[in-house]
C-alpha cells in the first residue's frame, strides 16, 4: 500500500480597516486612541429610526485597494444586511456588500515551494462595517470563564474591506507571504495602515485536504488570526489535524474553528452561526461608480512595490536583494528615489538607505517619515563621500552625529573637526612630527638603516594617517614623512 | 366657536394677525383633549403638562399644535412605537419630519398611539390599549396610524403626522373621516421614523382640510441627506391654488377591482365622487391591473416581513429599552427581552420574515417578491401612460367594532388590497373624506393615487373634491 | 401543512424568541397560511425579472468624509441599563 499525500487547499479572507477620517455610514471619527464609547452616535449604535449614510472616502480606497490586488471597479454594486445576534452588533445584523462587491477578479503573486512565482487569484473586496469591540473580563483576556463582556462601540461601523482570495495557496508560507504582500500593497494605495497591532488587518482562513486516494476533506474555518505568525501556526496545525483525521479514515466536518494564539490549538467554535441568505439593505440604494471616478482614481495609484523594485534592478542596477528591501515601505523608496533625484548615486544610495538609514531608524523606532534627514541631505553625503572630500568612516561619523545631534551636515562637519580638503601642510607637519616624537626606538630603527622592508616607515604612516582621522592624502603622508625621517 | 375647531390654516392666521395667542390656542385644544381623552384614548404620552414655546414664532406653524405617530423620533421625549420593548425610551435625536415641523414653529401635544411597530390596521395591537374612533367610540379608528387620524377627526390638533407601510395612513383617515396623504416614496426624510418595512415606509400628514395637508406637505418635502432614499432633485411646488383645475384629466377606475364587492356606502360615495369628478371636466376611464389585484397582497407581505424582521434585530436589551439585569448568558439576555418586549403580532411576523429569508426558501420566497415587485411598479406605470389617476376605494366596508376579530386571519391582508400596492410602487396616495353614510353616520374616504411625484396634483385634484363633497366635521369624540 | 410546531419553533429560537404555547399554534397558522399564499407566485414566469430594489434608478448618495461628532452621547448612555464606567457591560457569551 502505497502512502497517502494531502495537499492542503486553502483560501484567505483579510479584513483591512480603510483609513478614512470618519466611519462608514456615520460622521463619527476612526481615532483608535479615542476612549471608549466616545465615537458614538445613533447610527453606529442602531438606534431606532437611525438610517446609513455612506462615506464617499470609503469607496474610494475600497476601489485604490482593489486596484492595488489587481481587481476591476464594478460600476454597481449593492449593500445587504447579514443577520446575527451577538452584542457587537448594535443592528443585529451587519451591512455588508458581500453578494455585490465594489471590486472583483484580481491577484496577488507568491513564491511556491520550488521558489516559482504562482498567482494566488482574488475573488473580490467587499465594503463593510466593523463590530464593536467586546472585552472580556476574565484574567486572561479569553472568552472561557468570563463573566461579563464590556462593550466598545467605539469600533462600531468602522470602514473594512474583506478581500477574498480564491482556494488557490496550498501552505502555510504562501498564505503569509499573500498576506505579506497584500499588505505592503494596500499600504502602497494608501488604502489601509493595516496595522497588524492595532487590530486594522485580520485573518480567516478555509482550509480543507485533498487526499491522493480520491478524498476531499471538508472545508473548515479558522477564525481569530491576528498576525502573520498566528496564521501560519493555525494553517499547519489545522493542516496537522485534518491529515491525522483522514489518515485514520476518519471524516473532517464542514465548521467554524477558533484559533487560541496562547494555546497553539484551533478549537471547534461553540458559537451556532446562522448562516442566512442576506436582504438587500433597502435604506441604501445601489452604489454607482462612473469611469470618471475610476480615472480619477486610477491616477491616484502609486507604482506597486513589485514594479518599483523591477525598475531599481533592471535601470539602476541595484540587486533584487537591495530593491525588495526598499520598496518593502513605501515611503522608504520614496526616501530612496529622491536621494537618488538629488543627485546620489542609485547603489550608493542604496547601500546608505538598507544598512544606515533603516539601522538607525530601527534603533531610534522611529518611521522614515519622521527623520531628520532629509533625502537631499544624504544625497549630498554620498555626493562628497564621491568626491572624496570625505572618506566613508568620515561620512558614517558625520551621519551618526547628524542623527543624533539633529544637526546639519555643515555643522557636523566642523563639529567633527573635518575640515574640507583634508589634513595637509603645516598640520601634516606638525601631526608627523608628533608621531615620530612619541616613538623614538622605531624613529632610531629606521635611521639605523634596518628597515630594509619599509615595515616601520608603513606603521609610522599608519599612526599618521589615524591621527589625521584619515583626512590626509597618503601620497602626501609618504612625501612629508620620508621629508622628516630625513632631517 | 371653540379655538381647537379652527384648522391649520386658520389657527396660523389667527396667530399671525394676533387674534388669540398661541397659549390660547394651546389651552383650548389641551381642554378638548381632557374631555374626550378617557373615551378615545389616542394618547400614549402627552407633553402638553406646561405652556408651549414655539421654536420659530415667524414659522408657518407657529405655535399650532400638533402630534405625532410614537414611531417618530423625539429628542429627550419617550418614544415607545406601542410596543414594551422600548419601554421608556428617550431617543437622544430627533425625527427629520418633526426638526422640520419644529422649526416651522409647531408645538407638540404628544405621541400618540399605533399598531406596534404599524403593524395592524386598527390601533388595536398596541401595549398601550387600543384607540377609539371619535366618530363612534365602539369602532376601531383604523390603523397603524390610529392615534394621529384619530387625534385630528376629534380636534385634539389641527395636524398630524403618521407613517403609511401599507396604508396606515390612508385607511386610519378613512374610518376617522380626515384627510391622509402617503407622499411619493423618497420625498420624505424617514430619518427618525423606527422603520417597519424600509422599502414601503414613509411618514404623511393627518388634516381636516386638503390646504392644510398642502401646507404640511410644503414643510415635510424638503431633501434630507441623513436619508439615502430621499430625492434631492425633486422640489414640489404644495402652494395653495383656488383656481387649479382637473379638466380633461384621465381619471381611471381598476378594471379588475369592479369584481370585487364593496360596503354599500362605499359603493355608493365612489358612484358620487366620479359625478363630482365628471362634473369637473375629468373623463373617467378604465386601466387593467391583473398582477397587481392578484399578487400585490402576497408581494408586500413576503416584503414587508423579510425587511421587517432585521429592522427589529437591534432590539435586545443592551443599549436601549426593555431589559433584564440577571441573564445568566446573552442569549438568554436577548431571549427573555425579546420574547417579553414584543406582542404577539409582531413575534409572528418576524417569524415569518425569517422564514422568508431562510437560505433555503430564499428564491422561493424573498426573492421571487422583489421581483413580483417590479411586474407591479412596471403595471402602474403601464397605468399611468393611460390615465392621471386612479380613483379607488380605501378599504372595502367601514371600521369594524372593537374586538370584533377577524375569523379568517387572512381577511386583514385582503382588506390591504386597496392600500398597498401604491407602496409596492413608491406612489403617492390620498385618502379623501367623500361624506357620512346616513346609516351609521361614519365618514366614508375614498383614494386618489398617481404616478410617483404627482403628489401636488393629487391635492390639487383633491381640492376640488373637497369643494363639492364638503369638508369633514370634528367628530363629537364620545362627548354629547 | 408546511412548517411543523417544531421547525416553527425553531426558527423562532433562532430569531431569540421563546413562544407561549398559545403564540407558538398561532404562529404555526400564520406562517403555513401565509406560505399557501405565497405559492401563487409560481404561477408567474420570473426568469427575466429583475428584482425590484428601489422606486426608481437612484444612486447612493455619498457623504463627505469629514468629522461631525455627535453631542449628545450623554442622551445614549442615559438609556442603558448596562452602562459600566465608560462601557457597556452584558452577561458573558454562553454557547449553547
Amino acid at each position: 500500500m502505497s502512502e497517502l499525500t494531502f495537499t492542503p487547499v486553502i483560501g484567505i479572507e483579510i479584513h483591512i480597516r480603510l483609513k478614512t477620517d470618519t466611519k462608514i455610514f456615520c460622521a463619527c471619527s476612526t481615532d483608535t486612541d479615542a476612549p471608549a464609547n466616545t465615537n458614538i452616535c445613533p447610527v453606529c449604535m442602531g438606534l431606532p429610526g437611525s438610517l446609513p449614510r455612506l462615506n464617499h472616502n470609503v469607496v474610494e480606497k475600497g476601489m485604490l485597494a482593489g486596484m492595488a490586488l489587481h481587481c476591476t471597479v464594478q460600476p454597481r454594486s449593492l449593500f445587504f444586511r447579514k443577520s446575527y445576534f451577538y452584542p457587537d452588533l448594535p443592528k443585529g445584523h451587519q451591512i455588508s456588500q458581500c453578494d455585490l462587491p465594489v471590486v472583483a477578479d484580481g491577484y496577488i503573486e507568491v513564491h511556491d515551494a520550488e521558489g516559482k512565482l504562482k498567482k494566488i487569484r482574488v475573488n473580490h473586496l467587499h465594503l463593510e462595517e466593523d463590530a464593536a469591540a467586546m472585552h472580556h473580563s476574565a484574567s486572561d483576556g479569553r472568552l472561557e470563564g468570563a463573566s461579563t463582556s464590556y462593550v466598545d462601540y467605539n469600533r462600531a461601523g468602522m470602514p473594512l474591506g474583506e478581500i477574498v482570495s480564491e482556494p488557490d495557496i496550498s501552505s502555510s508560507a504562501e498564505a503569509v507571504e499573500y498576506a505579506m504582500n497584500l499588505q505592503r500593497r494596500v499600504r502602497y494605495a494608501g488604502a489601509s495602515d493595516a496595522d497588524l497591532d492595532k487590530g486594522m488587518m485580520r485573518f480567516d482562513a478555509n482550509v480543507s485536504l485533498k487526499c491522493s486516494d480520491g478524498r476531499w476533506g471538508r472545508k473548515v474555518e479558522v477564525k481569530n488570526m491576528n498576525s502573520f505568525r498566528a496564521l501560519e501556526r493555525a494553517i499547519e496545525f489545522e493542516i496537522k489535524r485534518q491529515k491525522k483525521i483522514l489518515q485514520s479514515g476518519g471524516e473532517v466536518l464542514q465548521e467554524t474553528r477558533h484559533w487560541n494564539d496562547a494555546k497553539g490549538v484551533t478549537t471547534a467554535s461553540r458559537v451556532k452561526e446562522f448562516y442566512r441568505k442576506f436582504i438587500v439593505e433597502p435604506d441604501l440604494p445601489p452604489l454607482i461608480v462612473n469611469q470618471e471616478w475610476i480615472d480619477r482614481v486610477t491616477a491616484m495609484m502609486p507604482e506597486m512595490p513589485d514594479v518599483r523594485a523591477n525598475r531599481y534592478v533592471h535601470d539602476m542596477g541595484l540587486t533584487q536583494e537591495a530593491a525588495d528591501i526598499l520598496t518593502d515601505d513605501k515611503n522608504t523608496a520614496d526616501y530612496f528615489e529622491a536621494c537618488v533625484k538629488a543627485g546620489a548615486n542609485p547603489v550608493r544610495a542604496a547601500n546608505w538607505v538598507r544598512t544606515e538609514v533603516l539601522r538607525v531608524l530601527n534603533e531610534m523606532q522611529k518611521k522614515i517619515s519622521e527623520f531628520s534627514i532629509k533625502p537631499e541631505v544624504l544625497a549630498e553625503i554620498v555626493r562628497r563621500v564621491d568626491d572624496r572630500k570625505l572618506s566613508t568612516t568620515q561620512a558614517k561619523e558625520v551621519f551618526d552625529y547628524m542623527c543624533a545631534n539633529d544637526s546639519g551636515l555643515d555643522d557636523a562637519v566642523k563639529k567633527l573637526g573635518i575640515t574640507e580638503g583634508g589634513v595637509a601642510g603645516n598640520a601634516l607637519v606638525e601631526i608627523i612630527a608628533n608621531v615620530i616624537k612619541a616613538n623614538p626606538d622605531v624613529l632610531a630603527e629606521i635611521q639605523s638603516g634596518k628597515d630594509t622592508k619599509g615595515k616601520k616607515f608603513k606603521f609610522l604612516q599608519g599612526l599618521v594617517m589615524k591621527e589625521s582621522k584619515g583626512q590626509a592624502k597618503p601620497q602626501e603622508v609618504v612625501e612629508a614623512l620620508t621629508a622628516a625621517l630625513k632631517q | 366657536m371653540e379655538l381647537y375647531e379652527l384648522d391649520l390654516y386658520e389657527a396660523s392666521k389667527g396667530i399671525k394677525d394676533k387674534k388669540f395667542s398661541p397659549k390660547e390656542l394651546f389651552e383650548s385644544c389641551k381642554k378638548r383633549i381632557d374631555s374626550c381623552e378617557d373615551k378615545i384614548h389616542a394618547f400614549i404620552t402627552r407633553t402638553d403638562g406646561t405652556a408651549p414655546v414655539t421654536e420659530n414664532p415667524n414659522g408657518i406653524f407657529a405655535g399650532v399644535p400638533t402630534v405625532l405617530k410614537d414611531n417618530l423620533c423625539t429628542n429627550g421625549i419617550r418614544t415607545t412605537a406601542a410596543s414594551k420593548i422600548l419601554g421608556n425610551w428617550k431617543p437622544p435625536y430627533d425625527a427629520t419630519a418633526w426638526k422640520y415641523l419644529r422649526e416651522a414653529g409647531a408645538v407638540l401635544m404628544g405621541k400618540v398611539n399605533m399598531d406596534e411597530f404599524a403593524m395592524g390596521n386598527t390601533c388595536g395591537n398596541s401595549a398601550f390599549g387600543p384607540t377609539h374612533n371619535p366618530n363612534d367610540i365602539s369602532r376601531v379608528p383604523g390603523g397603524s396610524s390610529g392615534g394621529s387620524a384619530a387625534a385630528v377627526s376629534a380636534g385634539y390638533v389641527p395636524f398630524s403626522l403618521g407613517s403609511d407601510t401599507g396604508g396606515s395612513i390612508r385607511q386610519p383617515a378613512s374610518y376617522c373621516g380626515v384627510y391622509g396623504m402617503k407622499p411619493t416614496y423618497g420625498m420624505v426624510s424617514r430619518y427618525g421614523l423606527i422603520s417597519y418595512g424600509s422599502s414601503l415606509d414613509q411618514i404623511g400628514p393627518f388634516a381636516r382640510t386638503i390646504r392644510d395637508l398642502q401646507l404640511v406637505m410644503s414643510v415635510l418635502a424638503q431633501y434630507d441627506p441623513m436619508d439615502s432614499s430621499c430625492f434631492r432633485e425633486k422640489n414640489p411646488d404644495f402652494t395653495h391654488n383656488e383656481d387649479a383645475s382637473i379638466k380633461g384629466k384621465r381619471i381611471a377606475l381598476v378594471k379588475e377591482f369592479q369584481n370585487f364587492t364593496l360596503d354599500a356606502p362605499i359603493a355608493e360615495a365612489m358612484k358620487k365622487t366620479q359625478k363630482v369628478l365628471e362634473n369637473n371636466g375629468a373623463v373617467i376611464t378604465e386601466v387593467s391591473l391583473p398582477v397587481v389585484s392578484k399578487y400585490a397582497v402576497a408581494c408586500y407581505y413576503a416584503l414587508a416581513m423579510s425587511e421587517a424582521h432585521t429592522n427589529l434585530e437591534r432590539y435586545d436589551g443592551v443599549r436601549y429599552g426593555y431589559t433584564v439585569n440577571d441573564a445568566a448568558g446573552i442569549k438568554e439576555m436577548f431571549e427573555r427581552v425579546r420574547s417579553y418586549g414584543f406582542g404577539s403580532e409582531v413575534k409572528s411576523r418576524i417569524i415569518a420574515g425569517t422564514c422568508l429569508t431562510e437560505p433555503s426558501r430564499c428564491d422561493e420566497y424573498y426573492v421571487a417578491a422583489t421581483k413580483v415587485r417590479t411586474l407591479i411598479a412596471q403595471e402602474f406605470i403601464r397605468a399611468f401612460g393611460e390615465c392621471d389617476f386612479i380613483l379607488q376605494p380605501v378599504t372595502p366596508s367601514l371600521p369594524h367594532k372593537i374586538g370584533e376579530e377577524d375569523e379568517d386571519a387572512m381577511k386583514g391582508y385582503e382588506t390591504d388590497l386597496y392600500t398597498l400596492p401604491v407602496n409596492l410602487a413608491g406612489l403617492p396616495g390620498l385618502s379623501f373624506f367623500t361624506g357620512y353614510d346616513d346609516a351609521t353616520k361614519l365618514p366614508v374616504g375614498l383614494q386618489l393615487i398617481g404616478p410617483r411625484w404627482s403628489d401636488s396634483e393629487i391635492l390639487n385634484a383633491g381640492m376640488i373634491l373637497e369643494r363639492h363633497l364638503g369638508s369633514p366635521k370634528i367628530a363629537n369624540g364620545g362627548v354629547k | 401543512m408546511k412548517l411543523s410546531r417544531e421547525e416553527v419553533n425553531d426558527i423562532a429560537l433562532e430569531s431569540r424568541l421563546l413562544l407561549t404555547e398559545k403564540e407558538l399554534d398561532g404562529a404555526v397558522k400564520y406562517i403555513n397560511n401565509f406560505l399557501d399564499i405565497l405559492d401563487s407566485f409560481k404561477e408567474l414566469d420570473l426568469t427575466n425579472v429583475e428584482p425590484f430594489s428601489f422606486a426608481e434608478a437612484l444612486e447612493c448618495p455619498l457623504r463627505e468624509d469629514k468629522v461631525n461628532a455627535f453631542t449628545n452621547t450623554q442622551g445614549i448612555f442615559n438609556e442603558s441599563e448596562h452602562v459600566d464606567g465608560s462601557y457597556f457591560k452584558v452577561p458573558r457569551i454562553m454557547e449553547d
